[in-house]
């Protein structure tokens, strides 16, 4: 038999957590069951030392849903695909887009990373 | 093989990755209280009349006639920076070195010769990728060979910042490239010792008889010598030795006549050093305090001393120190100058459990082992200085340094995060 392709296998995240019962009385009945609390960095975060936190300043990009004020969560490892949200480069100057068809770094803007979530504050 | 990857003008690099409108121009990083230049990139560089490691009130016309573009030091930021390069080369080898804020030597034993370079270029592409910091990669069997491949890397266009030593032939070309100046680990007192007997390369170097560079150059320089003719002699270490001075020295904002205030600073420097010191779990038998006033003055009266004390018994203890500081600091005080800078250093430094009491005194009863540790929790998990001894005082602000032109600390604090002005 062929291999055709072989990828590096992923990491399975972790939600075991073994823990001990603290309760003094009658055994916690989830000891056995506990996970650790959701932690937006494990969700949201895939590359660590490639993501980088950016704050928006004014209402310019409301058609990308991006509004003044909020914070963009951006992974710089991600290639770079077809209609993509990215924070780019033009001229020396930060400007978001969708990245176009056929896009090649050659091309008229810099590609700085990829927008993965967008943080809005609800108050 | 080894590899040895740095960071291009890594200070200005960080800085830029975060400046767009900066690529291409004039970059340059100003020491802890801005006094003088500590770092250039190659725009910089270019402009060949900025001398490194000069006072900035001496060159600042030239600084700004060239518009040069500063920023005062931003360790936090560079610091964060070179700590993802490092974790990034860790996927890459499962042996890194780090040698220095911007460098580091990976492990590539094993690895195929032919697809060094790919690998080589690949290191490279993935830094830049993910952090956006141009690194130059260089391979060799040995680290004195990789740093000399790394030189190569760089200044030598074509290699586009990947060179590998993989032959006979390219290990004779990188050694009749490299100045005998520029060898890695020969100073320049040795590089002119060396030109007087007619070795101005590294090849010449290599022809040098083992007799004369182990009794001219000691242990150091024959090691050199090994490793440049591919004899692995520098090994890998991957766990630093514990440090055996931790010192802090720094400028002022302000001059400082005072005592009172000038022993504040003293007791919060204690404090950063004293951290260190139980991080990695020591003590220390000696205190060095100095003062120093701004010898670029020339209206100043000039004045400066030092002090070193034995502690009755090896500490780490930051209420110990700073007593001791104290009573150092108020020997070598004179008044009526206007003191600049203050340090302290702590030596003779001995693993923790290593202390001994005397006659009179016992290791134990003498710290306060938990509160201290309460100490560094507090402060481990709300900040730096979040609480510390009453003699540091409320006036930091006064006296700290000036950092006029710091960046935002973009990576490590939520209010400093790069804003994108959309007008």
């Amino acid at each position: 038999m062929e291999i055709i392709t072989s990828g590096k296998l992923t990491k399975v995240k972790s939600r075991h957590e073994p823990g001990v019962s603290k309760q003094t009385g009658f055994t916690s009945p989830a000891t056995h069951y506990l996970e650790p609390t959701i932690d937006l960095n494990q969700e949201l975060v895939v590359n660590r030392d490639a993501t980088f936190f950016v704050r928006i300043d004014g209402n310019a990009f409301k058609e990308y849903n991006i509004l003044d004020r909020d914070v963009l969560i951006i992974d710089r490892s991600l290639s770079r695909n077809f209609d993509d949200l990215a924070l780019i480069i033009q001229e020396g100057e930060f400007k978001i887009q969708r990245i176009p068809f056929g896009f090649s770094e050659e091309g008229e803007f810099i590609v700085w990373g990829i927008i993965t979530y967008i943080i809005h504050s609800a108050r | 093989m080894i590899a040895l990857v740095d960071c291009n003008s890594f200070y200005a690099c960080c800085e830029q990755v975060f400046r767009p409108d900066l690529l291409g121009k004039p970059v340059v990083v100003l020491s802890n209280n801005d006094g003088c230049v500590i770092a250039a990139n190659k725009e910089a560089k270019a402009l060949t009349d900025i001398p490194m490691f000069e006072p900035v009130f001496k060159i600042k016309d030239q600084l700004l006639a060239h518009k040069v573009n500063f920023f005062s030091s931003n360790y936090t930021l560079y610091g964060e920076m070179s700590q993802r390069v490092m974790n990034i080369l860790g996927t890459f080898s499962p042996n890194v070195e780090v040698y220095s804020i911007d460098e580091a030597f990976a492990d590539l034993s094993g690895m195929k010769k032919a697809s060094l370079n790919k690998y080589g270029h690949e290191i490279k592409d993935t830094i830049f990728k993910n952090t956006g910091l141009p690194v130059g990669v260089g391979i060799a069997p040995t680290k004195g060979l990789a740093k000399l491949a790394n030189k190569m890397a760089k200044k030598i266009v074509e290699n586009n910042h990947v060179f590998v030593i993989d032959s006979e032939e390219k290990r004779i070309e990188a050694l009749r490239w490299c100045k005998i100046g520029d060898v890695w680990g020969i100073g320049r007192k040795h590089a002119e010792r060396l030109k007087n007997i007619g070795v101005f390369n590294a090849f010449q170097f290599t022809e040098t008889p083992l007799q004369w560079v182990r009794k001219e150059m000691t242990v150091v320089g024959e090691r050199t010598w090994r490793e440049l003719k591919g004899e692995l002699c520098n090994e890998f270490v991957t766990q630093p030795p514990p440090k055996k001075g931790i010192g802090t020295a720094k400028s002022f904002g302000i001059k400082l006549p005072d005592l009172e205030r000038i022993e504040e600073a003293c007791a919060y420097y204690i404090s950063e050093v004293s951290e260190v010191l139980r991080a990695q779990k020591s003590c220390a038998t000696y205190l060095q305090v100095f003062v120093i006033t701004n010898y670029h003055s020339n209206v100043d009266e000039q004045y400066s001393n030092s002090r070193t004390v034995t502690l009755e018994i090896p500490t780490n203890d930051t209420f110990k120190l700073i007593s001791a500081a104290r009573k150092a600091l108020v020997e070598i005080y004179k008044p009526g100058y206007r003191y600049k800078k203050l340090g302290v250093n702590l030596t003779g430094i001995i693993p923790q459990d290593y202390v001994q009491g005397n006659l009179f005194h016992q290791p134990s009863k003498l710290n306060h082992p938990k509160l201290i540790e309460t100490f560094d929790a507090i402060n481990r998990k709300f900040g730096k200085a979040t609480i510390s001894s009453g003699l540091v005082g409320t006036r930091l602000h006064e006296w700290e340094l000036i950092k006029k032109e710091r960046s935002p600390r973009y990576t490590t604090q939520w209010g400093e995060l790069l804003s994108i002005n959309s007008k």
